[in-house]
């Protein structure tokens, strides 16, 4: 089996956890804190005793001092559901390196990141016919998610557009939590979907990965160009005219997503398919608060 | 502007044509996969197309490419604008050099204008014209060929100059025309005051030809007469002077003897008049000059000269059925006046003085009586000649000769002859040269000089070596009397041969002294141009050549408009007019458009 993690990014990603700008109903116990009262040991708030409660959280000194029985509340610990969906369309298989064997290698490193937190992890690939898997969690779960990344992919189908497929989780009955999107966003449509994921309560990381073929491309003379996921076909001749509107076209795009996630209070982050997991946990994640 | 070549404009359409359809083809373009197309652009640029077909859709290549089209087309189609000039694109200037240019009408000269009107057209010539000039001299000359180096030319024009004699313009305007008459927008332009005879064997070929006729005034008195003769009252001099203008001209002429003043008479001469008068000169007179003072235009016809001794010029007749060696070898000698006939006019047959002819030459034809003082007869026997005739052979080889004025300079031994009379000669023939079948050559002097050769020259191979002018002219100084002081009156412009063993020195009127080769025995003069008396040093000798116009022709100096040439008559044009062709800009806006075109198709791929 191939390992996509190497032990130098192990170390890098030892002791840190997602931080997410929202909190989130937990499914089971974790290690992170909700705004539901729960059975930490981070205190809340005071309250009445009511008939039932357990005594071990009344207040002593209170009850002494005032003789009235005033019980202490904790703030509870849950786990997060951190969703992590990786795009692997046909348009993820382009660049030097390809930005599919990017976004799996940094899609193993957020994933441990998670599991070593105790999150519940639900790897997904989007833009493909697959079942959804179910949680892991816990850092032997890493071997599992390094397994799922590494199997052949399912089908492509244009019906799996990135669009479409984040439609459906959004629409689908998975916990709300923390989505790391991982995606080159190669899709006109994507600002209806990425709304959605916010209606839905989601809160979006979108790490978009392109490659330098789409950030600095070297075409030369009269070409038809055959879309990777679709029958879309446009002719050019790749004079600097044409190069320079599709930059100013995918700079408008990449805008567009980007500000699609902070409208719905997500985050968002562009990079490069030839940049190292290190450099974008180091400059990008870390620097901007994306982990702790 | 004009079009030369309308038809060219045809290609325009196939042409234009060909270009739209080219565009009308669709482009087979390279299939490329891309992650995602919906962020390209619709961008196509037609630049290239191999496949069929699309709708013509508006491009700027397509717009250059058809301007770069219609400008070659139309540079094919060689337009060209009218300006004002002399020169053409080709062009040779023939700029007259006959003595009637030396009127001075126009300031300082006719010839100096036409000088400055070649110059002129050499400086304003455009750049890519090219120009030739000939001087129309006696002896015509490219003074330079086919070029474009207007300063070197200007020069050249400079080094032109001028004769006094009667010059056939004819010979420079062929000449003219082998250089350029294939050329189709070659132009022949003619500098001169059409004072010339009629051109007649002259085509153009595909050249026009332009006269520019130079000249404003026909005021010109001219001496058209001077001799003398021996008669019962002494030796007498007769002098003519005619006015050929269209007013009544006066003027004085002066006789001089020798040197001295023998009469001086004013004169006044109406329109198209001649005025005559006859004097008595000294005895033992050799040289007569006439001098006319008059306010004419034309100065090289107000003097003549006429030599008095019997050899100092020579009126021959040269009677056969034409041998050009003759001709020419009798044309070279300063003396002669040459004339030919078939048969001998009858007023000249007979025996005794009274004649026209001084020699008369018998190519082949029996020599009859004739009144003139010598007889030459080649190849022929007649009833005065010293020999008589008692059969033919051939191929003789020459055995000897005698050592007598005659032969000097003639050698016969490597003469190659095919038929030879065989003659026996008469008591008062003297053999001078002998071969193995009989007598070569017979000589006889008495009343009547007597000189038979036993071969008609072209029976042999003799006029091709250098010997047979120089026989000539021993003939003529044998028949002419062998008198005088070798002194020479010529035609200013005539070339002669002088026998000479060393090279000869001339000096000129102005005292320019010019040194002439010879050949071993003969040397041929050219550079007697101008009326005067020039000096001759021959083989230590001193002696004298006088040079005059006497041409009745070149008197006439009335600048003439029309002047028939080839056959044809050219009416002078005032203001010339050249086409300037305009191919040369199109072209060049052609290379820029093309330049663009290259530039905004590489900026497009």
């Amino acid at each position: 089996m191939v390992t996509l993690l190497e032990p130098r990014e192990f170390r890098l990603l030892e002791g840190l956890r997602f931080n997410p700008r929202k909190s989130f109903t937990g499914k089971i116990r974790g290690e992170r804190l909700t705004k539901k009262k729960g059975i930490s040991i981070e205190f809340s708030d005071y309250r009445e005793y009511s008939e039932g409660d357990d005594l071990r959280h009344l207040d002593w000194n209170v009850l002494a001092r005032l003789e009235s029985p005033i019980m202490k509340t904790y703030r509870d610990e849950e786990d997060l559901a951190v969703h992590l969906l990786i795009d692997a369309s046909e348009s993820m298989s382009f660049g030097e390196p390809a930005k599919q064997a990017t976004a799996d290698h940094l899609a193993t490193a957020l994933g441990y990141v998670g599991l070593a937190a105790g999150d519940a992890l639900y790897p997904r690939r989007i833009g493909v016919r697959e079942n959804p898997m179910a949680a892991l969690r816990g850092r032997s779960s890493i071997v599992r998610l390094n397994a799922y990344l590494t199997s052949t992919k399912g089908e492509a189908k244009p019906e799996f557009s990135l669009s479409n497929t984040l439609r459906s989780f959004a629409n689908s009955s998975a916990r709300t939590g923390l989505v790391i999107l991982l995606s080159d966003g190669m899709d006109p449509e994507i600002e209806g979907a990425i709304r959605a994921m916010g209606g839905r309560g989601h809160e979006l990381w979108f790490i978009q990965i392109l490659s330098d073929i789409e950030l600095d491309p070297d075409l030369e003379g009269d070409l038809r160009l055959l879309d990777a996921e679709g029958e879309g076909k446009v002719e050019i001749t790749a004079n600097s005219y044409a190069l320079r509107a599709y930059l100013d076209n995918l700079r408008r795009h990449n805008a567009m997503i980007r500000d699609a996630v902070l409208r719905i209070g997500g985050r968002y982050a562009l990079a490069n398919s030839a940049a190292t997991v290190e450099s974008i946990l180091r400059d990008t994640l870390k620097r901007e608060g994306w982990v702790q | 502007m004009s079009l030369q070549n309308l038809g060219a404009l045809l290609w325009l359409v196939p042409l234009g044509g060909v270009i739209i359809i080219l565009y009308l083809l669709r482009m087979k373009r390279r299939d490329l996969r891309v992650p995602a197309t919906f962020l390209w652009p619709e961008r196509t640029e037609e630049i290239r197309a191999n496949s069929l077909f699309q709708r013509l859709r508006f491009s700027w290549l397509l717009v250059l490419q058809l301007l770069a089209l219609t400008l070659i087309v139309f540079a094919i189609a060689k337009p060209q604008t009218k300006q004002r000039g002399l020169t053409g694109e080709v062009t040779v200037i023939v700029v007259d050099a006959s003595a009637s240019m030396g009127a001075t009408d126009v300031e300082p000269t006719r010839f100096d204008a036409a000088k400055r009107l070649a110059k002129e057209a050499v400086e304003s010539a455009k750049p890519g014209d090219r120009i030739a000039l000939i001087e129309a001299g006696p002896n015509p000359r490219v003074v330079f060929s086919l070029s474009n180096d207007p300063r070197k030319q200007v020069r050249s024009i400079d080094t032109m100059s001028r004769s006094d004699a009667e010059v056939d313009i004819g010979e420079a305007l062929r000449l003219a025309a082998a250089l350029v008459g294939t050329e189709e927008s070659a132009r022949i332009v003619l500098l001169s005051d059409g004072v010339f005879e009629p051109v007649k064997d002259f085509s153009r070929g595909k050249a026009s030809l332009i006269f520019q006729s130079i000249g404003k005034s026909d005021h010109n008195l001219a001496i058209t007469a001077l001799g003398v003769a021996d008669t019962g009252q002494g030796r007498q001099v007769y002098v003519g002077v005619r006015n050929p203008s269209g007013a009544q001209l006066s003027g004085k002429v002066n006789l001089y003897a020798d040197g001295k003043l023998l009469d001086s008479e004013k004169v006044t001469i109406n329109t198209d008049k001649s005025w005559g008068k006859t004097v008595a000169a000294p005895a033992g007179t050799s040289l007569i000059e006439a001098r006319l003072d008059a306010d004419d235009f034309l100065k090289s016809d107000n003097y003549a000269v006429a030599l008095a001794n019997p050899g100092a010029s020579l009126r021959v007749l040269l009677v056969g059925k034409g041998d050009f060696f003759i001709e020419r070898a009798l044309s070279l000698d300063p003396r002669v006046t040459l004339d030919r006939a078939s048969e001998v006019p009858m007023g000249e047959r007979g025996a005794g003085p009274g004649g026209v002819y001084d020699v008369v030459v018998f190519d082949g034809t029996p020599a009859v009586p004739v009144k003139a003082r010598g007889v030459l007869s080649l190849g022929s026997v007649g009833a005065l000649t010293p020999v008589t005739r008692v059969g033919s052979t051939k191929t003789p080889d020459f055995v000897s000769a005698e050592n007598v004025k005659l032969m000097d300079g003639v050698d016969f031994r490597n003469v190659y002859i095919e038929t030879m009379q065989k003659v026996r000669p008469k008591p008062e023939g003297k053999v001078v040269a002998t071969s193995n079948d009989g007598p070569l050559l017979v000589s006889s002097s008495g009343d009547q000089r007597q000189v038979y050769l036993a071969f008609e020259p072209l029976q042999s191979d003799f006029p091709l070596s250098v010997s047979f002018p120089i026989f000539i002219a021993n003939v003529l100084d044998f028949l002419g009397g062998d008198e005088g002081t070798g002194d020479l009156a010529i035609r200013a412009g005539q070339t002669f041969s002088i026998p000479a063993s060393k090279p000869i020195l001339l000096t000129k009127p102005d005292d320019e002294v010019a040194e002439i080769p010879s050949n071993g025995s003969t040397a041929v003069v050219r550079d007697v141009k101008t009326v005067g008396k020039y000096g001759l040093r021959v083989d230590g000798k001193q002696r004298s050549v006088y040079a005059t116009l006497r041409s009745d022709r070149e008197s006439k100096i009335a600048p003439e408009v029309d002047v028939e040439l080839g056959g044809g008559a050219i009416k002078a044009v005032r203001s010339p007019m050249r086409f300037a062709d305009f191919w040369r800009p199109l072209l060049l806006l052609c290379l820029l458009v093309l330049a663009g075109e290259w530039w905004l198709f590489t900026r497009k791929s």
